[in-house]
């Protein structure tokens, strides 16, 4: 009966030219939708789904996401949309297998949707669960995507029932009668009133709580903090100007601190839950470290090393969207625990920021003693303001390891269990354990104790990437994501590169 | 006595030098890596047992202990600017004494609870071999050695000899020659079936010896392996539908009007009555492809049978002969028999599925033996060697005793059962799951919570409730219990996966834990600054750190 009555009513707006251009419109961004676990703004729905589709959140030229999104949902309803949706292709084996160059990045869905069987075929062919088996398995999680638009099963409505929100796809809520309605009533926009009344219902039933996420979106302050960082940088390096560089570094930390505050608003949780987060909240972090230490020191390159470090992470945020995904997601029941997460986690992620600006600044160093100049008595007073960084990275780090230990043993039922999370947080202290004791030996003096902690730092990218990257399992699941290997590679390779050309060769002598 | 001073000074200066330590913390780290490598490719079992849980990791951690104690020793009697390196040591003995304590003492382990059914076992981690003898009422429990490798654990018991223990196995498949007499006709074939959205590996086998069945069901359809000298008359259409087979001679053929008769029994029933060789065969094929002597009863010496292949012709069924195949088309409504070319593949007429013979053998058949193998894990799930096994000899008849899969023995008219399995302890109280709920996220089908309300029975103490979920565990009489995971039962309710722990250390290594953050915190942000008080210079306070 459903089927039918919905059959009739598409062949009603298939008719109606009017239809797609009054409904898709820019105010459709407002209304809520549930995915996901959660409701969020449309426009953020459309732009989530289109990135996972795509790779990107413009679909059309001079078209906001939700317009395009409302355009491909209409086809169910049997509107034509010319809208040429790309589904992204990574791995070489699958571009050949769907016949695209090896400079191809994509494939048209429509072109994708006869291949789909060719797909699933080769799915059942691998043993291995390999990179090919794994990208074809994407491939046909985002064609799933992209068909449940066309299909009208993933825009999802709240239609208040008896004071009760209930969701449904938009397949099933436009009905004709619903549209029959406005239109004997007058109402010049039918379709468009609907969605209007209904979100003013949801946000009188619930709430309007969801719309924070949308100026959150919008408003995009992590950009406008790296703008501001990069000018402080510039600042304090070129100008030397150190007031004017500290009170651009505080007005990053600011914007950085508001745009953190919403995050926590619209999740209700501490910011550091999967890669995307702990990378946003170590930049944050380390920039702060070093204005403390920057105080207490009055040194100059904490305060570059702190800029540097915020930079880095703000590009990752903007540019790795492949390795950490920004959207909002509920909490496996384990991490449900806001205390433990808001002591452990950015304990331990604070600690990597310590350890990230002594990593930056024996890097400078390297570089500095490489093509530069440094006397040695400015070499010597740089090793010790690293290792001033890395106390404070030691002790944070033993600190949120121990809580680590505590949370573990509260939720779990032990203290330790070798988890590769817990293990590698482990092996990051006693690198630099090692390398704090063999300071004190013949075995690490100054010229090799700058190069050590510029190389431990990848004991930290394993902790803190690789595991989820390279190892991919254990009790920490929460942050495995794909597509960070090639990173943490190319990381590792540069770093290798950075220290035998700031060995090799070193102009300073020390 | 000065001589045995003069050893312990120079044991001291060994163990608790700072290059020593940093050699035992270089290792001790590098075969931590090691192990989080092992882990991620062979899962946390193998990891354990061959890293973290082994006897040469335990001599490591105790030369950290050995590099952590004498290091202090050495820098006695206490000096005040080194308060905090003493408070970071004491911390790390007390964490390492907790730990071995937990060790020794400490329970870990997991508590199975079905809905409404009492439980009071806790399975721990090891494995044990249980051989029991129901007549006499005893049990036998051999402990098996938490080995990440295959191990002769090379034990007797009256007649049993206990050999090659695998904690890590898969079914290796392995071909056996055929010493049936008519071993030509006794072929087993490893076919592919697949379509786009499906694909299963099938082996089948006509020996009976063999692991392997020779019908098997997969949804809707029906698979039958036959012997490959019936394939043939599977495509003949004769109009009763019937296949002769001479299973001595291995032919089969169509009846032809002069050899078959054909009549209604009483019971409304087709009757066939078949002459071979001058005897008259009685046959019910709707019933039975076996003839029916004079009496009625079924002739299960005969070599003659009769198939009606009308039997197969409503629901899909797949009749397959090695490298023939054969099945009934609906459209054309006939039956046709089709020749699988090496390396090719057919089309059958159902869902665009499609059937490959991916190795085919005469005269042999495939049997599922043991064999030792890393463990292979893919996302986080053990995909391969997740089998235990041990091997089991008893006056030279040898046979494998499989996790799952418990043997009874018949020796001498007495039954001796095997079980390999997990070893447990009983709680002196019982649990029982009343209800077991999950929510999900929102719109969703990703776990939220998971939560079990218990009751906890204590005989005269009377029984109380309890909920247990997510960061909210049940603390009893020292044992703590956590919510760790789910199951569904057949009937349909969830059951509940609790983590078991009993701690005994616990109170030390928080101890130990807080003393090594006070000292860390107290040896690098706070000592320095004191020092720079006091008025010391840069090289004098290196000298006094660590």
């Amino acid at each position: 009966m459903m089927t039918k009555s919905f059959l009739l009513f598409s062949l009603l707006l298939s008719f109606s030219a009017w239809a797609q251009p009054q409904l898709c419109k820019p105010e459709l961004e407002t209304l809520p939708v549930q995915a996901g676990g959660r409701v969020k703004p449309f426009h953020v729905f459309a732009t989530e789904t289109f990135r996972y589709i795509s790779g990107t959140t413009s679909i059309e030229e001079g078209r906001r996401p939700v317009e395009s999104f409302c355009r491909l949902t209409l086809k169910a309803f049997g509107m034509p949309a010319e809208i040429a949706v790309k589904v992204k292709v990574e791995h070489i084996d699958a571009k050949k297998l769907l016949g695209l160059k090896d400079s191809d990045s994509f494939i048209l869905a429509t072109d994708l949707e006869p291949k789909m069987g060719l797909i699933k075929t080769e799915i059942t062919k691998q043993k291995e669960n390999n990179g090919y088996k794994k990208e074809l398995n994407k491939i046909s999680g985002r064609f799933n995507a992209y068909e449940s638009i066309i299909q009208a099963r993933a825009w999802t409505v709240p239609e208040v029932i008896n004071g009760q929100v209930l969701w449904r796809p938009i397949a099933e809520f436009l009905t004709e009668d619903k549209v029959q309605k406005r239109m004997e009533s007058g109402d010049a926009t039918p379709l468009l009133s609907i969605f209007r009344d209904v979100e003013a219902e949801y946000k009188k039933v619930e709430t309007d709580h969801y719309l924070i996420e949308l100026q959150y979106v919008k408003y995009n302050l992590f950009q406008w903090a790296m703008l501001v960082s990069l000018i402080a940088i510039l600042v304090t390096v070129l100008i030397r100007k150190m007031s004017w560089g500290i009170a651009l570094t505080s007005i990053t930390v600011i914007i950085q601190i508001v745009n953190i505050t919403l995050r926590v608003i619209i999740s209700g949780r501490a910011p550091v839950t999967n890669m995307y987060e702990t990378v946003m909240f170590s930049g944050l972090g380390g920039l702060i470290l070093a204005l403390i230490i920057f105080s207490l020191r009055r040194e100059r390159v904490y305060l570059i090393a702190g800029l540097c470090l915020n930079i880095l992470c703000l590009m990752m945020m903007k540019f790795a969207n492949n390795m950490l995904d920004p959207a909002i997601s509920p909490l496996v029941p384990v991490l449900r625990d806001n205390f433990w997460l808001s002591t452990h986690v950015t304990t331990v992620i604070l600690s990597y920021a310590a350890l990230a600006l002594s990593w930056v600044i024996a890097n400078i160093v390297l570089i500095k003693a490489r093509f530069f100049t440094i006397s040695k008595a400015d070499y010597k007073y740089q090793t010790d303001l690293i290792y001033t960084c890395i106390k404070f990275g030691v002790v944070l780090l033993s600190t949120g390891v121990i809580l680590g230990g505590v949370w573990a043993d509260y939720s779990w039922g032990r203290f330790w269990g070798w988890d590769p999370k817990e293990t590698w947080s482990l092996i990051v202290l006693l690198v630099y354990m090692c390398i704090l004791h063999g300071r004190y030996t013949s075995w690490i003096r100054e010229q090799r104790f700058v190069p050590l902690v510029a190389g431990a730092f990848m004991s930290v990218m394993m902790a803190w990437f690789g595991v989820n990257y390279i190892l991919a399992s254990g009790l920490h699941s929460y942050g495995f994501s794909e597509g960070g290997a090639v990173f943490l590679g190319s990381f590792f390779l540069i770093q290798i590169v950075v220290i035998i050309l700031g060995v090799i060769g070193r102009k300073t002598p020390v | 006595m000065d001589t045995l001073v003069y050893y312990y000074r120079k044991v001291e200066q060994l163990f608790g030098s700072l290059k020593f330590a940093v050699i035992i913390i270089a290792i001790f780290a590098t075969t931590l890596a090691f192990g989080t490598f092992m882990e991620s490719y062979h899962g946390t079992e193998y990891a354990n047992r061959l890293v973290y849980k082994s006897l040469p990791f335990m001599g490591l951690q105790l030369l950290m202990f050995l590099s952590i104690l004498f290091a202090t020793l050495l820098r006695l009697p206490p000096k005040k600017h080194l308060y905090g390196f003493y408070t970071i040591h004491a911390g790390l003995i007390t964490l390492f004494i907790g730990s071995f304590v937990t060790y020794k003492a400490g329970v870990d382990g997991t508590m199975t609870l079905a809905p409404n059914l009492a439980t009071r076992e806790i399975i721990l981690n090891h494995d044990i071999l249980k051989i029991q003898f129901p007549q006499d009422g005893k049990e036998v429990i051999v402990d098996l050695p938490y080995s990440a490798f295959a191990k002769n654990v090379n034990l007797e018991y009256q007649d049993i000899k206990i050999g090659n223990y695998l904690p890590f196995a898969d079914q290796k498949l392995t071909w056996v020659k055929s010493e049936n007499e008519a071993g030509a006709r006794d072929h087993s074939t490893h076919y592919r079936l697949y379509n786009d959205n499906f694909g299963e590996e099938l082996t089948m086998s006509l020996n009976p010896n063999s692991d392997f069945q020779n019908t098997m069901q997969l949804g809707l359809l029906n698979i039958h392996y036959m012997p490959d000298v019936l394939a043939d008359c599977f495509g003949d259409n004769n109009p009763e539908g019937l296949i002769i087979w001479d299973v001595d001679q291995g032919k089969c053929s169509s009846p032809t009007g002069k050899e078959i008769k054909k009549m209604k029994a009483l019971t409304g029933k087709n009757l066939f009555m078949v002459n071979f060789e001058g005897k008259t065969l009685r046959f019910f094929p709707e019933m039975s492809p076996l003839p029916l002597d004079e009496k009625l009863q079924l002739q299960s010496t005969s070599p003659f049978r009769i198939l009606s292949k009308n039997l197969f012709t409503s629901n899909p069924h797949l009749f397959v002969f090695g490298k023939k195949a054969a099945y009934f088309d609906k459209e054309t409504k006939k039956w046709s028999t089709h020749a699988i070319p090496d390396g090719g593949v057919i089309d059958l007429p159902w869902m665009g599925f499609r059937l490959e013979v991916m190795e085919h053998r005469d005269g042999e058949y495939p049997v599922l033996a043991p064999s030792y193998i890393k463990p292979v894990q893919e996302n986080s799930q053990i995909v391969r060697g997740d089998l235990k096994a041990i091997e089991i000899d008893i006056n030279g008849q040898k046979f494998w005793v499989k996790t799952g899969e418990p043997i009874a023995y018949t020796k001498d008219g007495g039954r001796i059962q095997f079980e390999l399995t997990k070893k447990s302890i009983m709680l002196p109280y019982e649990l029982v799951l009343d209800q077991f709920k999950m929510d999900n996220d929102p719109g969703t089908n990703n776990p939220a919570s998971y939560e079990s309300f218990l009751s906890l029975f204590q005989g005269n103490k009377g029984t109380t409730k309890h909920h247990v979920f997510m960061n909210n565990p049940l603390k009893h009489e020292s044992f703590t219990f956590y919510q760790a995971s789910y199951f569904q039962t057949q009937a349909g309710p969830y059951g509940s996966v609790l983590s078991v722990n009993f701690d005994p250390g616990r109170f030390w290594k928080y101890l130990g834990s807080l003393l090594l953050v006070l000292g860390s915190i107290w040896h690098y942000v706070l000592r320095r600054s004191h020092l720079k008080k006091k008025g010391l210079s840069d090289d004098d306070q290196k000298l006094f750190t660590f």
